[in-house]
This record gives structure tokens, sequence and C-alpha cells, in this order.
């Protein structure tokens, strides 16, 4: 098999509801970009939510912060950009009709995927054994105890939202890496390689603002 | 075509810069400056959300109409943040 080899069905390469290449790529890279600006007011709310209750509670929000594992959560920051650069690397392997780097690159970045659900599981384990899951026996001895659960039912609510957009991602992922394998993916015929990267890199910069607000606030209590 | 294809090489330096900026706001956490704290977290947190989006997602080279959709994403989460906060911030929602 040689490096470069355009894909296995180039009849596909063109969808038929498309006049041109360009037209197709444009279409496909707005419509997931629209999509991308929807899932921005989906989270929105959320962090609108979490805006307003550390107004109100800014102090009780950071101490609830200190019993977050900044060596877990700096670790899974660092594993998510990780995956989000071999994500990055394998559009650039797609596009180059690079077919067995795409491949490689496609399995990295499900296996990086998978390493930061396991470290975020772990975390969610952890906070259990400490009572820090809301509604699950919470115990906290600080002095604004509703506002700590309420840190918590934030930080469980919408990591797990975006834990959600991982296994999506990975599925898709998955889907993408089989598509590689058969050949049905290459440098003509990539999009779907190019859009699911968007997505990808989107849960990415939604967990650097997820790692900036649960994780960070309580630091500088220590 | 004109699809942006963008260096390995300047994914690599970005991808260096992120991580970069990762370790600086853990680091500048641990300071305590007050509201700055805030400030701070979420500003390198804006710019490694803009690092990621032009780079990775390839913004930089992307066409008027995306980069436009992106603009009316963000314009209405800074209208509902900004409005909603206008009413908390002037009314005493908070008396505890």
């Amino acid at each position: 098999m040689s490096e470069t080899i355009a894909t296995g069905k180039p009849e596909l390469a063109l969808r038929e509801q498309f006049y041109t290449t360009e037209q197709q790529r444009e279409a496909t890279t707005l419509g997931m970009w629209v999509f991308l600006a929807s899932e921005v007011m989906f989270f929105g709310g959320l962090f609108l939510a979490y805006t307003v209750y550390r107004s109100g509670h800014a102090i009780a929000f950071d101490q609830a912060s200190r019993d977050m594992s900044v060596i877990l959560g700096g670790m899974n920051t660092a594993v998510l950009i990780t995956s989000s650069f071999t994500m990055a690397l394998a559009v650039h392997a797609a596009q180059r009709g690079h077919t067995r780097a795409l491949g490689w690159f496609l399995l990295a970045t499900i296996l990086i995927g998978l390493v930061f659900l396991g470290i975020k599981f772990t975390e969610y384990l952890q906070h259990y054994w400490e009572h820090k899951a809301p509604g699950l026996d919470f115990q906290t001895n600080l002095t604004d105890p509703g506002a700590v659960e309420m840190f918590f039912v934030f930080y469980f609510l919408m990591t797990m939202l975006h834990a959600v957009h991982m296994i999506i991602g990975i599925g898709l992922l998955t889907v993408l890496l089989l598509r590689t394998g058969l050949l049905t993916l290459g440098r003509d015929y990539h999009s779907p390689v190019v859009i699911t990267g968007l997505y990808w890199h989107f849960v990415d910069i939604v967990w650097v603002f997820l790692f900036a607000i649960f994780y960070l606030p309580g630091l500088h209590l220590r | 075509m004109n699809e942006p294809i963008i260096s390995v090489k300047t994914y690599a330096i970005t991808y260096v810069s992120l991580l970069l900026l990762t370790l600086a706001t853990t680091l500048l956490a641990y300071l305590d400056v007050g509201p700055l704290n805030t400030v701070l977290a979420i500003g390198i947190a804006v710019v490694k959300a803009t690092l990621i989006a032009a780079v990775f997602m390839h913004v930089m080279r992307e066409m008027m109409l995306v980069r436009l959709v992106i603009a009316g994403a963000i314009m209405w989460f800074v209208i509902l943040i900004s409005l909603t906060l206008s009413d908390y911030f002037t009314r005493a929602w908070f008396t505890t």
C-alpha cells in the first residue's frame, strides 16, 4: 500500500447534492459551525447559572473548590489538549491523503479520550467517597453548606454533560477509524474527519472553561 | 480547492503553548489577588480557546461566513450573561 492514496471510492468524493467539492466543503463546515453555535447556547445556560450562584456565594464556591483535585484536573486538561493535537494531525493526514497516518492518529485520539474519561471517573469516585456527591449523603463542615452543595451540583452536571459529549465524540471517531480501514476516507473525501475534528476541539474548549471555573478558584486558599 | 491546510509545525507550537498556558493559569491561581483571580482564570481560558479555534479549528484560514457564525454565538452568550448579571447586581437578590 502506498503512503498517499486516493479514496477507494472516488465516485463518492463529491456527493450528488453538491455541484463542486468547494461547495461541499463550505456547506459541511458551515453546518458544523452552526451546530457548535447551538452547543454554545446549550452549555451557555449552565455557565450563566454557575455565574449567578458564584456571584452570590463567592466565598463558599472558592472554599468548595478546595475539595477538587487540581492534580487530576490539570492532568486531564493536558490529556485533552493532547487529544486535540492528535485530532488536528489526523485532519492534516486526511487532507494529505496519508491514510495510514490518519488511522493511527484517529486511534491515538480515541485512546487518549478514553484516558480522560478514566481519570474523570476516578475523580467522581473520589468525590463520592468524600461525601461530595449531592444527594448521596452529601456532607460539608463549611459555613454555607447549601452553596457548597450547589457548587458540586454544577460540577457534576456540567462535567457529566461534557463527558457525554466525549463519549459521543469517541463513538464518531470509532466510525471514522472503521471507514478509514475500509478506505472510504482519504484525500478526495474527508469532510467527516474535518467536521468530527471541529466537534472534538469544541469539546476541548468547553473543558478549558470547566477547568477554570471548578478547579482554579480554590487554589489561592491553600 | 480552498480547504485551509495548516502546517504540522504550527499545530505543534500551538500544542506546546496550550500546555504552557495551562501550567501558567494553574500556578497563577495560587496567588491571592482578590477578584483578579477570576479575571486571570477566565482571561487565560479565553486565550486558550482562541488558540484552539484559530489553529486547530482552522478559523484563521476559514471563510468569513464561519467567522460570522462564531461572532453570533459569542455575542449571544455575552448578552445572556451581561443582561442577567445587570439584574442580579442592581437588585439585592442575595441578601444573606
